[in-house]
C-alpha cells in the first residue's frame, strides 16, 4: 500500500474570471489572443488603409496640393466614362483569362507528371518551381531580352523553322499573348504545388477501384482526379485571378509601362499612371476601389461555378 | 499515360532549362570581338565625407554621370571637411514620386537635382526656397550672365528664381562612321543635310538588307533588314518636340492654355517619323527594338541620342563613332535639350542650409570636371573652357542647344503632359493608329491634364 506522503501533485493556477464562461467561448477568447498582433498589424495596415482609399476617392487631391476639394462620385462617374479605363479592364481580363487557364493547366499537368514514380521526381519538382522564385524585375528582364524582336532567343530559334522575326512586344494583338507566355512560365509552379498537395488527398482505393473496374488512364483522369480536385481548382482558380487581375510588373518592366501605345495597359497600370505620374490620388483611389470590387465579382461568380460539395 | 506524363515531364524540364540557359548564353556577335572594359558602378547610395554637418542629396543620375558626380563631391568634402553628403541616386521617375510623398511626410532631402522642367511643378507647390539671393543680381555668387537665357528661363517661376543649374544636356546624333565611310557618306558634321527628304536619302544608302542592297536599290528587301539607317524608338518625345518646331509647331499656345501639338505642323512632324518606319523602312518600328543594343551591335547607323552616350560610346570600342548635330526635317533647325537643376526645400535651415550652398557653389565652379559625364557644363565660361579634343560631343552638341535649343513646356503638369504624349507618338511609330488620329487622341488627353492643374 502506498504510503501517503500528504504531497498532492500540483496544477498550474487558473486565473479566476470573475464570471463564468462555457468550453467554446473560451476557447474562442483563447484562439483570438493569439490572433491579436495580426488583427492589430492588419486593422491599422490593411483595414484602415482600404477606408481611407475608400474616404479619398470621394476628393480631388494632388499629392502635394495643401487643399483637397470633396468632389463626391465625380471621380467613379469620371472613371466610367473614361475608354482608357476600359481598355484597360479588358486587356486585363484578356491576360487573367490566358494566364490563368495556362497556369492552372499546365500545374495541373506537371503536378500529376512529378507526382508519378518517376525517376528524378524530386528534381523535376524544383525544376519546375525555380522560376516563381525570381523577382518580377528579373523576370521582366529576362522575357525582355527573350522577346526581343532583333535580339531574342525565341525569334532565334523560330529562324530555324523558316519563320521571320516576330515582333512580340511591338504588335498590339500579340503583346497579351507574350505576356501570358512569360508569366505562365514564371508562376506555373506555385498551382503545380497546390495541386501535388490536392492529388495526394485523394484516396489510393478509389484508382484501385477504378482499376479493377477496367478504367483506362484517361478515364480515371477525368471521371476521379478532376473531379475530386475540385476544390483545389477553385482555389487555384481563385487565387490566379486575384493575383493575375492585378498583374503590374510584367508589362512595366517587359513593354516598358504598357506598350505598345496602350496595348499592355491593365487596370494596375491604369491605377499607377493616374496616382503616381499624374498624382491624382483621389482619382487613383477610385480606380483601386473600382478594381476592388470587380475582382470581389468575379471571385463570387467563380464560387458560385466551381464550389460544389465533393464527398469522397 | 504514365510515359505520356513522364514525357511531359521531359519537354517542361527542356523549355524551362532552355530558356534559363539561353538566358546566359545571349550574345551579340559585334560585341564578342573586343571584350569591353565593365562599366563602373554607380552607387545608389554613397557617404561622403565625415564632416559633422550631414546634408541629405536625392538625385537621379544612375549612369556614369552619376559617378562624376560623386568624384565631384568627394573633391568638395575634401575641401570642405566640417560637412558630410549621403548621395542617393534614384532613378528619375521613381524619383519623382518618391520626392512628393517624402515632401508630404516630412522626410524631404537637404537639396535634390531635377529637371528645369520640374521647377514650376514644385514651386507652385511651395516647397522650394527662393535662390534669388545666389545669382550676382541677387547680391549672390553666380554671374548671371554665365548662364544663358534658354538655360536661366528654365530656373524661374512666377518671377522667383527658384533653381541652379548644373548642366545642359540634350539632344545630338551619334553615327557609326564605318557605316557612313561604307557607304561614301562624308562624317564631317558640316555636311549634315538640312532637309528631310536630305535625311532620307542619307539614311537609305544606310540601310542594308541581308544582301547588302541598300533602301534606295529597287531589289532592297524590307522585310529582311540587317543594317538600319536610324531608329525612331529613343525617346519619341523629344525628337518629336524637336521635329514639331522644325516644322513651325508648338506645344502649347502663346497664353499657355491650349494643347497644340496637334497642329498642322505637329501632324506632319509625326508623319516624317512615321514614313521612316512605314514608307522608307530605314528604321524599325518603335517597340521591340532596344536602340543602344542595336546601335552597340552593329545594326544601326544613326542613333538619335544625346550628350549622355559619350561615355557609352567611349566604352564601345568596336563600335567607332562620333557625335552628330540632330536632324533638320522642318525649315528651321531645332533640338530639345534640358537641364539637371538643383533645387533646395524651403525647410532646409541653418547649416545645413549653408552647407547645401557651399557644395552648389563649390560643384557649379567646377563644372568643367562635369564634362567627363558627357553632359554640357550650364555654365558659358565653363563651356569655353572644354578641351576641344577632349569633349568634341560636348562642345558641338553644346553650341546646338545655345542656337537653337527647344526645352521642355513650362505647366505644373508637364511630366503628365509627356507622358499622354508618348503614348500617342507611340500608337503611330507602331502603326496602332494613324499620325493625325494619334496625335488628337493624344492632344485631347493632354487638354484635360492641362486643365486640371
Amino acid at each position: 500500500m502506498a504510503e501517503n506522503t500528504g504531497q498532492r501533485l500540483t496544477e498550474p493556477r487558473r486565473f479566476a474570471l470573475p464570471f463564468k464562461l462555457n468550453l467554446r467561448t473560451r476557447e474562442a477568447l483563447a484562439a483570438y489572443l493569439f490572433l491579436t498582433p495580426f488583427l492589430i498589424f492588419f486593422a491599422i495596415f490593411f483595414v484602415r488603409a482600404a477606408f481611407s482609399s475608400f474616404e479619398l476617392s470621394f476628393y480631388d487631391w494632388r499629392l502635394l496640393r495643401p487643399n483637397r476639394p470633396y468632389v463626391g462620385l465625380d471621380n467613379y462617374v469620371d472613371l466610367f466614362n473614361d475608354p482608357i479605363w476600359w481598355d484597360s479592364v479588358r486587356n486585363t481580363i484578356y491576360f487573367a483569362a490566358l494566364t490563368v487557364f495556362g497556369t492552372t493547366s499546365i500545374g495541373l499537368l506537371a503536378a500529376v507528371a512529378v507526382t508519378r514514380p518517376v525517376r528524378g521526381q524530386g528534381f523535376f519538382r524544383i525544376l519546375f518551381y525555380v522560376p516563381q522564385l525570381m523577382s518580377v524585375g528579373a523576370m521582366g528582364l529576362i522575357w525582355n531580352w527573350l522577346l526581343s524582336t532583333q535580339f531574342g532567343v525565341i525569334n532565334y530559334l523560330l529562324s530555324f523553322i523558316g519563320i521571320r522575326p516576330i515582333n512580340w512586344l511591338g504588335d498590339p494583338n500579340l503583346v497579351i499573348p507574350a505576356l501570358s507566355m512569360s508569366t505562365i512560365w514564371w508562376s506555373f509552379g506555385f498551382p503545380m504545388l497546390i495541386f501535388i498537395a490536392g492529388l495526394q488527398s485523394i484516396p489510393e482505393h478509389l484508382y484501385e477501384a477504378a482499376r479493377i473496374d477496367g478504367a483506362n488512364a484517361r478515364q480515371i483522369f477525368f471521371r476521379i482526379t478532376i473531379p475530386l480536385l475540385r476544390p483545389t481548382i477553385l482555389f487555384v482558380t481563385v487565387t490566379g485571378v486575384i493575383s493575375h487581375f492585378q498583374v503590374f510588373g510584367q508589362p512595366y518592366i517587359i513593354t516598358a509601362g504598357g506598350g505598345p501605345g496602350r496595348s499592355s495597359w491593365t487596370v494596375i497600370i491604369y491605377l499607377y499612371q493616374q496616382a503616381w505620374v499624374a498624382f491624382r490620388m483621389g482619382y487613383g483611389a477610385a480606380v483601386a476601389v473600382a478594381i476592388a470590387m470587380i475582382m470581389a465579382v468575379i471571385t463570387v461568380f467563380q464560387f458560385l461555378l466551381i464550389s460544389r460539395r465533393v464527398d469522397y | 499515360m504514365t510515359k505520356r506524363m513522364s514525357l511531359f515531364s521531359v519537354s517542361m524540364a527542356v523549355i524551362v532549362l532552355t530558356f534559363m540557359l539561353a538566358v546566359s548564353s545571349v550574345n551579340i556577335s559585334a560585341q564578342d570581338a573586343t571584350p569591353t572594359p565593365a562599366p563602373t558602378a554607380t552607387p545608389i547610395v554613397a557617404d561622403i565625407g565625415s564632416g559633422g554637418t550631414h546634408i541629405s542629396f536625392w538625385n537621379g543620375l544612375t549612369g556614369s554621370d552619376g559617378v562624376t558626380l560623386n568624384e565631384m563631391l568627394a573633391g568638395f568634402a575634401a575641401e570642405n571637411p566640417d560637412v558630410s553628403v549621403t548621395v542617393e541616386m534614384i532613378v528619375w521617375n521613381t524619383l519623382y514620386q518618391k520626392l512628393q510623398t517624402a515632401f508630404v511626410a516630412g522626410t524631404q532631402p537637404d537639396v535634390f537635382l531635377l529637371h528645369a522642367s520640374e521647377v514650376p511643378q514644385y514651386a507652385s507647390y511651395g516647397v522650394l526656397r527662393d535662390l534669388g539671393d545666389q545669382y550676382t543680381s541677387g547680391g549672390g555668387w553666380l554671374p548671371d550672365e554665365d548662364i544663358s537665357e534658354t538655360t536661366m528661363s528654365g530656373m524661374v517661376w512666377d518671377g522667383v528664381i527658384y533653381g541652379i543649374p548644373l548642366d545642359n544636356h540634350g539632344r545630338g546624333l551619334w553615327i557609326n562612321t564605318d557605316m557612313f565611310e561604307a557607304a561614301g557618306i562624308s562624317t564631317d558634321p558640316a555636311s549634315a543635310p538640312t532637309t528631310y527628304e536630305g535625311w532620307v536619302e542619307l539614311f537609305q544608302l544606310l540601310t542594308l538588307d541581308a544582301n547588302g542592297n541598300n533602301a534606295l536599290s529597287p531589289d532592297f528587301d524590307p522585310e529582311n533588314v540587317v543594317q538600319w539607317g536610324y531608329t525612331v524608338g529613343e525617346w519619341p518625345n523629344v525628337n518629336f518636340l524637336a521635329a514639331l518646331y522644325q516644322n513651325g509647331g508648338s506645344f502649347l499656345s502663346e497664353d499657355g492654355t491650349t494643347i497644340t501639338v496637334n497642329s498642322e505642323a505637329g501632324i506632319a512632324a509625326l508623319q516624317q517619323a512615321v514614313d521612316l518606319v512605314y514608307t522608307y523602312h530605314v528604321s524599325p518600328p518603335a517597340a521591340g527594338f532596344d536602340t543602344w543594343q542595336g546601335f552597340g551591335a552593329g545594326m544601326v547607323a544613326v542613333l538619335p541620342t544625346g550628350t549622355w552616350y559619350r561615355n557609352q560610346s567611349l566604352l564601345q570600342t568596336d563600335i567607332h563613332s562620333m557625335a552628330w548635330p540632330n536632324w533638320q526635317f522642318g525649315a528651321e533647325p531645332a533640338t530639345w535639350f534640358g537641364a539637371h537643376t538643383f533645387m533646395i526645400p524651403a525647410t532646409t535651415e541653418g547649416e545645413k542650409l549653408d552647407a547645401v550652398l557651399r557644395m552648389i557653389e563649390w560643384v557649379s565652379a567646377n563644372q568643367v570636371i562635369w564634362a567627363s559625364s558627357g553632359q554640357v557644363p550650364a555654365r558659358l565660361s565653363a563651356q569655353a573652357e572644354l578641351d576641344a579634343e577632349l569633349y568634341p560631343s560636348n562642345i558641338l552638341l553644346g553650341q546646338n542647344f545655345s542656337e537653337y535649343g527647344i526645352q521642355d513646356p513650362r505647366t505644373t503638369v508637364t511630366q503628365e503632359l509627356l507622358t499622354l504624349l508618348d503614348v500617342g507618338l507611340q500608337e503611330a511609330l507602331n502603326g496602332i493608329k494613324p499620325a493625325d488620329q494619334a496625335l488628337n487622341d493624344a492632344a485631347a488627353l493632354m487638354q484635360e491634364a492641362l486643365d486640371r492643374q
